[in-house]
């Protein structure tokens, strides 16, 4: 564990620990609007001041902070569920389904996944859809956006795991597809996904930000950061701080899930956990092996 | 030595006389010229397409009759007029000796063949002078006379608006009639154009008084910080305006402070929270009042406009003409608005209501894209009617489908802006509070059988029996509760201190240039 990049790390986890216990970090409540205390200053009672509608500040990025990482753990399930059960089946049946499949995934990674989200978010602005809250609706957007990495990088694992040995082993012994599935490939597939997802949360904070920011995401008045970003625009010469605040929160949020993709992609981090895991297996295998001995010995 | 050095004195001395001149006659053209910020690019002012941005249009074109202040009439290409005693002719001395900026004579030909473009087409019924339109007699060279099939009571000010009413060159258009230049009468001449900036030129065979500077510049900005700025550096001269170049009061009290000079008068239109007709929730008058008095207009009024609007409760504000008389704004009221919702059989507090089992749940359409900063007011009146027990979901949503939902009335509550003059009140009342009228996707504020008899009795008043008439409609409208109205924003201009005399256009699809010097 010493080897991970722990300092880029730190606001990511800094975030997710604040969206956890957010309702026990708020002073006050993000919502409560009171005139007497419009752009006030940062003070004792409201630590980084009130925005234009006397809301206290702190606790709205507090707010924010769980309404983006509910929101991103929800998206990136769901993307990652929808995607590695198509992916997979695509690539595990194969011929004619497989190339259907393939070709959705190619069209949806064809465009833009915000493009795919913004036009999905126009179809739920219908009145038919009202029943659902804006919020709802930005996160089956962005889910039906983002599904389609998934796919195509399960679909490829499960390729590549076909074509071993132990497959066709397991095949001869008698395994059934389920089994052979689910003990064999899956696990693979999961080793990637889930660190690609790792990875792709900032983009996906930034896209909930995007979108709140464009006034299509979370709606009023639950605290989200891109929208608070564009509600002060309106007072960045006098008021800078209303921009300046969630601007940083959100930046340093992207730049450390970037910066952990990176580690990533670099393997630092694969590096690290491999190095334990190899550590334990061999400290077993020779815990095994010194057992065995003395059994031997014994005989 | 001595001798060379008063010389070279002297050579230096006519050197930084001829520098310190050759800025001043550089920058002349700058000194001659007002640069105007647009939001968004002019277009090519065709008078009969709804493309072209509207204030543009009128710097180019004139009317026959022109919309002062406070919405006196006053003479355009018509010297004057004559409503004949039934209403079903209007006589017009046309001004004599004005030519379109291409050379052409205006006259009765000229004027007949602009007038038979839109009047009588159903493109434009919209205009009851259109809708209504007879013939056109030509009694003489400089006077004309347009029949009617019935009277227009707001004919004299339907003849006021910018699009298509206003008078192009005949040589101006192909055989199909299709306008293929810019030309009028008016004080400037289109010598540019250009997607980024329009161009004009003083017109100095312009009948009226003509502008003091040689050139004016539509500049192209649609970022309203970026105008700001530009304003601060001295590469804008005039910002502001509802439909030229929208300056809120945030950015207006931000310029105010660096020292620009900030021009602010009574509006002509009014923000309203408009009640979806449609609506199960919304056909429930007890819900229609307690929103009526739960809101907080002073507080809009003061904390999102910064006192640059007026709380009101009418629909029209006094700067139209026949706005009715003026009632009392209501201060928020958050136990009346209960007692208003278990008054009509709705059980709860502040914390919800609900009725037959039902929750009082509004939904609030809103778009930012469409009417900018509404998504904050929305957000301030959400708080508001929390605070009474009514919850409400914000549906914030683009243009297209703002544009979409709203003439199906596929909402509880959305906002409403009327038109402000020359429009009103006769343009808000007839598109907004008639079942019959197409208005297209901007919807309609609230319809009903009984309302449009009503608003049909007003529009066809004339005369002694318009303003009672009118009076019955404020009155029907406020007794109903058809409508909430929140706020009159005022018109906002920013303009740079080295202009003298900057003074409001009559209406806000005007551009100022009327009175200005350039320092």
């Amino acid at each position: 564990m010493k080897n991970w990049p722990w300092l880029i790390l730190t606001p990511a986890i800094i975030f997710v620990l604040i969206g956890l216990f957010a309702p026990f970090l708020m002073t006050h409540d993000p919502t409560v609007q009171d005139y007497k205390a419009i752009l006030s200053p940062a003070s004792w009672s409201h630590w980084l001041g009130t925005d234009y509608l006397g809301r206290d500040m702190y606790s709205r990025i507090i707010g924010g902070a769980r309404t983006s990482l509910v929101a991103m753990v929800f998206v990136l399930l769901a993307a990652l569920v929808i995607g590695v059960v198509i992916g997979s089946f695509a690539g595990y049946v194969g011929g004619r389904t497989e190339l259907v499949l393939i070709s959705i995934i190619d069209i949806a990674l064809a465009l833009p996944s915000l493009i795919i989200a913004l036009a999905l978010i126009g179809v739920f602005s219908g009145a038919s859809w009202s029943w659902m809250s804006d919020y709802w609706k930005m996160i089956i957007a962005l889910t039906l956006a983002w599904w389609a990495n998934y796919a195509r990088m399960s679909r490829a694992v499960v390729v590549a795991e076909l074509q071993q040995p132990y497959i066709e082993a397991a095949r001869v012994m008698g395994a059934s597809h389920m089994w052979i599935f689910t003990k064999h490939i899956l696990p693979h597939v999961l080793g990637l996904v889930v660190v690609y997802a790792s990875a792709d949360a900032g983009a996906l904070v930034l896209a909930i930000a995007t979108l709140s920011f464009l006034g299509l995401g979370v709606a009023p008045p639950t605290p989200e950061w891109g929208q608070m970003l564009v509600d002060g625009m309106s007072y960045i010469e006098e008021f800078p701080s209303l921009v300046i605040i969630p601007g940083l929160a959100l930046t340093a949020v992207v730049v450390s899930f970037n910066l952990l993709g990176e580690a990533f992609a670099l393997q630092k981090v694969p590096k690290a956990v491999r190095g334990g895991l190899l550590r334990r297996k061999k400290a077993t295998r020779a815990a095994e092996e010194t057992a065995r001995a003395a059994t031997e010995a014994k005989v | 030595m001595m001798k060379l050095q008063r010389r070279s004195f002297l050579a230096a001395t006519a050197g930084l006389t001829f520098l310190s001149a050759f800025p001043r006659m550089v920058l002349a053209d700058g000194h001659d010229m007002l640069k105007v910020a647009i939001a968004a690019e002019t277009g090519d002012l065709d008078l009969l397409q709804n493309v072209s941005t509207l204030s543009s249009y009128t710097v180019v074109f004139d009317a026959l009759i022109h919309y002062g202040p406070g919405g006196v009439l006053e003479p355009g290409l018509a010297t004057a007029w004559t409503v004949a005693d039934d209403g079903l002719s209007i006589s017009f001395d046309l001004r004599e000796g004005v030519t379109f900026s291409d050379g052409t004579q205006f006259d009765a030909d000229a004027a007949e063949w602009n007038l038979k473009r839109w009047m009588g087409v159903a493109d434009f019924s919209w205009i009851g002078i259109s809708a209504a339109f007879g013939s056109i007699i030509k009694d003489a060279p400089n006077k004309i006379t347009v029949t009617l099939t019935r009277p227009v009571a707001a004919a004299l000010l339907e003849l006021t608006i910018v699009r298509p009413v206003r008078f192009l060159s005949p040589k101006a258009a192909d055989a199909d009639g299709k306008q293929t230049a810019p030309i009028g009468t008016g004080p400037w001449i289109v010598e540019s154009y250009a997607s980024d900036k329009t161009v004009l030129v003083r017109n100095d065979a312009y009948w009226g008084e003509k502008p003091s500077f040689a050139r004016m510049e539509l500049l192209v900005v649609p970022d309203e910080l970026a105008r700001a700025n530009g304003l601060r550096a001295g590469d804008l001269d005039v910002i502001g305006g509802d439909w030229v170049a929208p300056l809120s009061p945030r950015r207006a009290s931000a310029l105010k402070t660096d020292g620009m000079t900030v021009v602010a008068e009574p509006g002509t239109a009014t923000t309203i929270l408009g009640y979806s007709p449609k609506s199960p929730m919304m056909q429930d008058k007890a819900v229609r009042d307690a929103i009526f008095i739960g809101v907080d207009r002073a507080a809009i009024a003061a904390v999102l406009f910064e006192g640059y609007a007026d709380p009101t409760v009418n629909i029209f504000p006094t700067t139209v003409p026949t706005a009715g008389t003026r009632g009392e704004v209501p201060m928020r009221d958050v136990a009346a608005a209960q007692a208003a919702l278990t008054a009509g059989g709705w059980a709860g507090d502040a914390s919800g209501f609900t009725k037959d089992g039902a929750p009082l749940l509004i939904d609030f359409l809103v778009s930012d894209e469409s009417f900018p900063g509404s998504r904050r007011i929305a957000e301030m009146i959400q708080g508001q009617l929390m605070e009474i027990g009514i919850q409400c979901n914000i549906s914030s949503v683009d243009n297209a489908t703002m544009h979409d939902r709203r003439p199906k009335f596929e909402y509880d509550l959305t906002f409403f802006a009327t038109y402000g003059a020359p429009y009103d009140p006769h343009g808000s009342l007839g598109a907004s509070f008639v079942t019959a009228a197409d208005t297209g996707p901007d919807g309609k504020i609230y319809v009903s059988d009984d309302l449009d008899k009503v608003v049909l009795a007003a529009l066809d008043a004339g005369g002694e029996a318009r303003e009672p008439a009118m009076q019955a409609v404020y009155d029907w409208i406020s007794a109903n509760t058809a409508a909430c109205p929140l706020v009159v924003s005022q018109r906002i201009w920013a303009v740079n201190p080295r202009l003298k005399g900057f003074g409001l256009p009559a209406t806000d699809y005007d551009l100022p240039f009327k009175g200005i010097t350039l320092g």
